[in-house]
């Protein structure tokens, strides 16, 4: 049962091989996989549609779409069909061939990133040695894409909303990157599969350095993928939908496919680096992988559907003044606990990041509510 | 496995040839932000070529860095220099043809010396490969100086940054 | 287009402002309302609200109707709170033509009229939440308790939001005792539901750092711009309408009126909050007071089945009420006619917008939007 998927590949090929040459058997072994992610991918994202709205209906006391195919499971389906039918809407003076290479610089990277998760005990499409890198550097093209689809728009709000969204995204790539670093130094190696090897006794999500560092990786990849309480660039209430506002049909389903496949892969990778990817006991390893990306994912959704939303300049503080040195100060206490050991490792790593997180938030201080009087007229 | 090896030498040879239709591209488009593109899709092109020679670590270096910040840099650049995306910049000029003349004379010095030059290469350095945990081990003991000294630029790029954005931010908005 | 780089030590490089109009069709400006806005950056430059797209000539409309048929018009002046339109309607025919409303008609109009307030508070700040992209959750909070009472409405008028259900002299039909259950029940629900509100929303970070310091009025100019409602009473200053005209009976009812310091929008969200808490207050006492009686004055009974003969005797008159968005006022000059000579409807909303600009110079486009949705308009006062 934890072998199935494995199993099921290694059959197909042993078949294949049966009446074609080596080489075009290696090179169906990566086709195979490719597809395996290329039909995993897009459905997916569907669901999630389907998921995100249920679970947000519920929260706000209400069914969500339960009118397509019971429980509403064919939503995604009539969303697809209508998106497709959709006129595709060029603005007069939009530059067509940048309004066309949007949408599509964002969904292949958006896909790529699928081949360094570990979906299960031996099933990475690709083991990368550098797969977090990997992961990294394919995700940050998304700045540029975001920067054709508002230029392309020739619209002075999708102009503004993608500007948000490249000043947002490239301000959380920091934090993000450092605090990946503890995990990549203490399990050696920058390979998603090692890093989770390097799990299997304890989760680095319960070490004092590995829980600041998942928290802070959480946060900055919400932030990443543009999504509630960091989802400026689409502020629906006030620049209608920012970069993708001038996008109808199947180039704005591409820009929403990119958006839920990255929540994805945040989640996953989230799950992979600190929460111990496909270890788990009895059940089989793809279905730890899953069940804990998607408690993820309801924890983003969840995000959505009770906060509201951060204005850019306390973004952008958040980013720069806490998360930053934060994830810094993580980075020491992590090479601490690694040359130390005992009970001494323990309560001093605790003891400097609260002492940290404490300093950090006494320096940001403006952010913290005040308390207000209220009085009452006397008659 | 020849017949990999082929395929694969084939498709080096079209990103080759691809990396230097961009490169062309990016020097004679009439639309800056086309030119950008074709930039970016040079320097992606780079990164696959490091990949072919089995430098995984720079190649995914020369994307995170070079098409994910340095092509945002550019491009706000370009933004913030033209409020106009069309193309009235013109292309050539009257020197033109003594332009073509000098470079073709570059061209062909350059090539001769590059040409008759004996490259050395070692054996160990076509068929070694080393990881990422190696090249750290390096920049931090045989390549520490140069290490040093780009962080000490990099940290007074950013400094000087922060400080033209700030002259702003008395006459501008306040926070 | 001037863009000079001057290489000095003061690097002054301007940049051009941009000029962008928010609206009128936006998922977020209450309505079809615009706002030119000049930006610098993200910082508001200058704003000039642009009103008039939903006018719908309800004063021309209201010279040329009978007394009684503008009444079904007023509720769609502020469609929101209908009854309310309906009650500062009444009152000024009733204080041109010197009308004494009975007793249990007056209770049943102060009901009505809080009930209206606690509807559009509720509604506001969850709109206000919504602008803050808190993607609908509050406003969905309020609306269950909203769908409560327009159903006590539908009791009691046939109709959830434009009840047309005053008259002068009265009321149109009385209150069963369904109704009558049905507002108990309301009324005892409600200060859970505001305590759970509350406690999602009050002391939520996100919600204090959006709202705090943004957008303050000062008591100065919110009086010398004729501000009125919750804006003003959140600035500090002690103007509540109910309080300084006792019109109708609310002299009878022990509230007190909550002010705020700042005059930022958090104060104005939380003013609101307070006040349904007092209205709250209202209708408890009012419910245990409410006579038995008539519900039309007996002058007005010629005028039920022939409403087209009554004219008011010469003259004018102006009665306003506290709505819930600020000072509701109507003007009407009799000639004696079935039709007035003048109408003329004092809205709030109208009068609240035209210091927005003054409220949002300095502050950010994000913060334009939260600002307008704490000043509360509703289009169809704006533009009548």
């Amino acid at each position: 049962m934890d072998q199935l998927f494995v199993g099921i590949k290694t059959a197909l090929l042993s078949m294949l091989g049966t009446f074609m040459p080596d080489w075009l058997v290696t090179v169906h072994s990566v086709l195979i996989s490719a597809t395996g992610i290329a039909i995993f991918g897009p459905l997916t994202m569907m669901y999630l549609t389907l998921i995100e709205r249920k679970v947000v209906a519920r929260m706000q006391n209400r069914l969500g779409p339960n009118r397509v195919g019971k429980f509403g499971l064919l939503q995604p389906v009539a969303d697809g069909i209508k998106m497709l039918t959709k006129e595709d809407i060029v603005p007069y003076k939009a530059d067509k061939l940048l309004h066309l290479l949007a949408p599509i610089t964002i969904v292949v990277p958006a896909l790529m990133v699928f081949a360094v998760l570990p979906f299960g005990r031996g099933m990475i499409a690709a083991d990368l040695n550098v797969g977090i890198l990997y992961f990294l550097a394919v995700s940050s093209t998304t700045t540029i894409s975001i920067f054709i689809a508002g230029w392309g728009s020739h619209n002075k709000f999708a102009l503004l909303g993608a500007m948000r969204a490249v000043a947002q995204m490239v301000s959380y790539e920091v934090p993000m990157v450092l605090s990946l670093v503890p995990a990549l130094m203490i399990a050696g190696s920058l390979s998603t599969g090692a890093i989770v090897a390097a799990q299997a006794e304890r989760w680095f999500a319960f070490t004092p350095w590995g829980f600041v560092a998942f928290i802070i990786f959480y946060l900055c990849g919400v932030a990443e993928v543009n999504r509630s309480p960091f989802d400026l660039a689409e502020a629906e209430s006030e620049i209608v939908a920012g970069f993708h506002t001038e996008y109808s049909g199947m180039k704005f389903a591409l820009f929403y496919m990119a958006e839920f496949m990255n929540t994805f892969t945040i989640s996953a990778l989230a799950a992979t680096i600190f929460l111990g990817g496909w270890h788990g006991p009895f059940l089989p390893s793809w279905f730890w992988f899953l069940l804990k990306t998607y408690i993820l994912i309801f924890v983003m959704i969840w995000f959505r559907g009770t906060l509201p939303r951060l204005r850019i300049d306390q973004l952008m503080g958040l980013a720069w003044k806490f998360l930053l040195p934060m994830a810094l100060v993580n980075v020491v206490v992590a090479g601490f606990w690694y040359m130390s050991s005992g009970v001494i490792r323990t309560f001093g790593s605790i003891a400097c990041l609260v002492v940290a997180f404490m300093v950090l938030t006494a320096l940001n201080r403006p952010y913290v509510p005040e308390k207000r009087e209220y009085t009452f007229a006397e008659n | 496995m020849t017949e990999l090896t082929f395929i694969a030498q084939l498709g080096i040879y079209a990103m080759m040839f691809v990396v230097l239709a961009a490169a062309v591209a990016a020097v004679t488009l009439r639309n800056l932000f086309h030119c950008a593109l074709a930039l970016a899709g040079v320097l992606i092109g780079v990164a696959g070529m490091y990949l072919a020679m089995h430098a995984e670590f720079l190649a995914m270096v020369q994307i995170l860095i070079y098409v994910g910040a340095v092509m945002t840099l550019i491009i706000f650049a370009i933004m913030l220099t033209q409020r106009l995306g069309a193309g009235d910049v013109a292309q050539n000029n009257k020197q033109s043809l003594f332009g073509a003349v000098a470079a073709a004379g570059f061209v062909v010095t350059l090539g001769g010396i590059l040409w008759k030059t004996p490259w050395p290469v070692k054996e160990e350095a076509v068929t070694s490969s080393f990881s990422a945990s190696d090249l750290g081990e390096s920049l931090m003991t045989t390549y520490v100086l140069p290490f040093e000294i780009i962080a000490i630029v990099l940290f007074a790029v950013l400094i000087g940054a922060i400080v033209v954005a700030r002259k702003d931010a008395p006459k501008g908005a306040e926070q | 287009m001037e863009k000079t780089v001057t290489l000095q030590d003061s690097g002054a490089i301007d940049t051009q402002t941009l000029d962008i109009n928010i609206g009128p069709q936006h998922p977020s400006t209450h309505g079809v309302f615009r706002m030119n806005m000049k930006l610098d950056g993200e910082t508001v430059v200058s704003l000039k609200p642009v009103m008039g797209y939903l006018h719908r000539n309800h004063e021309q409309i209201a010279e040329n109707m009978f007394y009684l048929g503008s009444m079904p018009y007023t509720d769609r002046l502020d469609y929101f709170n209908s009854m309310t339109n309906n009650f500062v309607y009444a009152l000024t025919v009733e204080k041109l033509a010197q009308i004494e409303v009975p007793e249990r008609a007056d209770y049943i109009r102060v009901i009505m009229s809080e009930l209206t307030r606690l509807v559009n508070h509720v509604s506001v700040t969850g709109f206000l939440l919504n602008d803050l992209g808190a993607f609908f959750t509050p406003v969905l909070y309020a609306f269950r308790e909203r769908e409560r009472i327009l159903d006590i409405f539908e009791e009691v008028s046939g109709a959830r939001m434009m009840c047309n259900y005053f008259r002068f002299g009265g009321v149109k039909y009385d209150l069963s005792g369904e109704a009558l259950v049905a507002i108990k029940d309301v009324v005892s629900r409600f200060p859970k539901f505001l305590d759970e509100y509350e406690k999602l929303l009050t002391k939520n970070e996100i919600l204090c750092m959006r709202c705090q310091n943004v957008g303050i009025l000062s008591p100065e100019l919110a009086i010398s711009a004729s501000i009125t409602g919750p804006m003003l009473r959140a600035s500090g200053v002690n103007y509540d309408i109910r309080k300084v005209d006792n019109y109708s009976i609310y002299d009878r009812f022990k509230f007190r009126v909550p002010l705020g310091k700042v005059g930022d929008v958090y104060d104005r969200y939380y003013v609101r909050i307070l006040e349904m808490r007092e209205s709250l207050k209202i209708l408890e006492q009012a419910l245990k007071e409410i006579p038995a009686g008539e519900i039309m004055a007996k002058k007005m009974a010629p005028f039920v089945k022939a409403p087209r003969n009554f004219k008011p005797p010469l003259g004018e008159s102006y009665a306003r009420v506290e709505a819930p968005k600020g000072e509701l006022g109507i003007y009407i000059v009799s000639d004696g006619t079935p039709q007035p000579w003048r109408y003329h409807v004092r809205a709030p909303s109208f009068i609240n917008l035209t210091i927005l600009e003054d409220l949002c110079v300095g502050h950010k486009v994000a913060d334009a939007v939260v600002i307008l949705g704490s000043v509360d308009i509703v289009l169809g006062e704006v533009d009548r």
